[in-house]
């Protein structure tokens, strides 16, 4: 792999995030106008990518170089199709972070299930979190076997530079070791620990009355989790409980997690939308995921 | 910089001979510079948009996206008070900071 520079790096980091900044004001301050646009760009005569780069998705490593004149049925297909899922969402969700009502979880499942083609749900076999959008926290790394620690715990050395810092918990997963010893360690326990959530099991309401059941059906149950404010989507596991109530925080999500999401910690920290995934052979990988080819015509 | 509809009035080329002047491949540069036009532009949008009505976001979100530049101007003539100044400036602010940028990790 070619090694980057350090002033490019330097500078692309600093402006990535100033045009993240710079984009989300201006979907904040001007929400109305911008999603009549996304929603009427095919009706109007759209004449090319520059006029429309406020709609672009999140940052990419690097934009295209092509140039900035395309024909218009190319700017339909270019148009970043997270930006269709956050205009839905944002018309879903609630302006305050919330318990969402029945009502507003059956949209948000429609939306999910249609964007990314498989079935999504706030319910599944008659069981359900405590709620489904709330605010996640940042926690560490879980220990995976008995004696697994930082210097071993990643396989790519990228990954140990951005993730190292994280730390592992003191304690063990709400599930315990994924498995009992490095050998038996296999690609989905790895991809389990990486891409997990927290979950607040102990504020189910009906959890105290059907404790065996809820944590057979919760322990690596498949979820789908998704940053409202930047259509960024997970594929993940409930790989652990918390955090506690008195935090303030909904759920929590792993390094590798949070980091995918753009979610942060403290004064920072941010709604996410968790609904269970019904894949009942197991088939939807984890991991990041983005809305299907066809899901906006 | 891409063809804007404020291109005229605003210039990058400072910005493009200093990152020019740096240890950079080709495709940095060009990324570097992108993110040059995007922070730019998202500056300039937003400068925009908070001057207009809703009605008037939409005309001119529509005259934007149709790429007819005339009639952008036009419209932004009409509805908004030394509305190059105002862009020129915004523009100019946004350049600094990035010129300071790039002052920063030479000097590091």
């Amino acid at each position: 792999m070619l090694r980057q520079k350090p002033h490019y790096k330097s500078l692309s980091e600093k402006w990535t995030a100033r045009q993240k900044n710079l984009r989300e004001r201006l979907w904040s301050k001007h929400r109305e106008s911008l999603e009549w646009l996304v929603y009427n760009s095919k009706q109007l005569t759209v004449g090319s990518l520059g006029g429309l780069l406020l709609l672009a998705g999140p940052s990419v490593p690097f934009l295209p170089t092509q140039p900035p004149l395309i024909a218009s049925s190319q700017v339909d297909r270019n148009i970043d199709k997270s930006v269709f899922l956050i205009s839905d969402l944002s018309r879903a969700l609630p302006n305050t972070v919330r318990s969402l009502t029945d009502d507003e979880e059956q949209k948000v499942a429609e939306i999910l299930s249609r964007t990314f083609g498989f079935s999504v749900t706030p319910e599944l076999d008659r069981k359900r979190l405590n709620r489904s959008y709330g605010l996640i926290g940042l926690e560490q790394h879980l220990a995976r076997f008995p004696g697994d620690h930082m210097a071993i715990h990643f396989d790519k050395e990228e990954e140990a530079k951005k993730f190292y810092g994280d730390g592992m918990a003191p304690g063990l997963g709400a599930w315990g070791y994924f498995v009992q010893s490095r050998e038996q360690l296999t690609e989905k326990d790895k991809m389990r620990e990486k891409y997990y959530i927290a979950v607040q099991t102990f504020l189910v309401p009906d959890y105290n009355q059907r404790v065996t059941e809820y944590r057979d059906f919760l322990k690596f149950r498949k979820m789908l989790v998704i940053n409202p404010q930047n259509g960024k989507a997970m594929v993940v596991v409930i790989g652990d409980a918390g955090p506690a109530e008195r935090t303030g925080k909904h759920l929590g999500g792993s390094p590798e997690v949070m980091s995918y999401l753009e979610r942060e910690d403290g004064a920072k920290r941010g709604p996410v939308i968790y609904f269970f995934i019904d894949d009942p052979n197991d088939i939807i990988p984890l991991g990041p995921i983005v809305p299907k080819q066809n899901a906006y015509g | 910089m891409g063809k804007h509809f404020y291109s005229h009035i605003i210039e990058t080329a400072t910005l493009s001979v200093e990152l020019g002047g740096m240890d950079l491949s080709k495709e940095e540069r060009i990324h570097l510079i992108r993110l040059v036009e995007s922070n730019i532009h998202h500056t300039v949008l937003d400068l925009i948009l908070s001057e207009l009505s809703e009605e008037n976001k939409k005309i001119f979100l529509s005259h934007l996206a149709s790429e007819d530049h005339d009639k952008v101007w036009d419209h932004l003539r009409k509805n908004i008070d030394n509305i190059e100044e105002k862009i020129k400036k915004a523009a100019e602010s946004v350049k600094q900071e990035l010129h300071r940028d790039i002052k920063e990790v030479k000097s590091k």
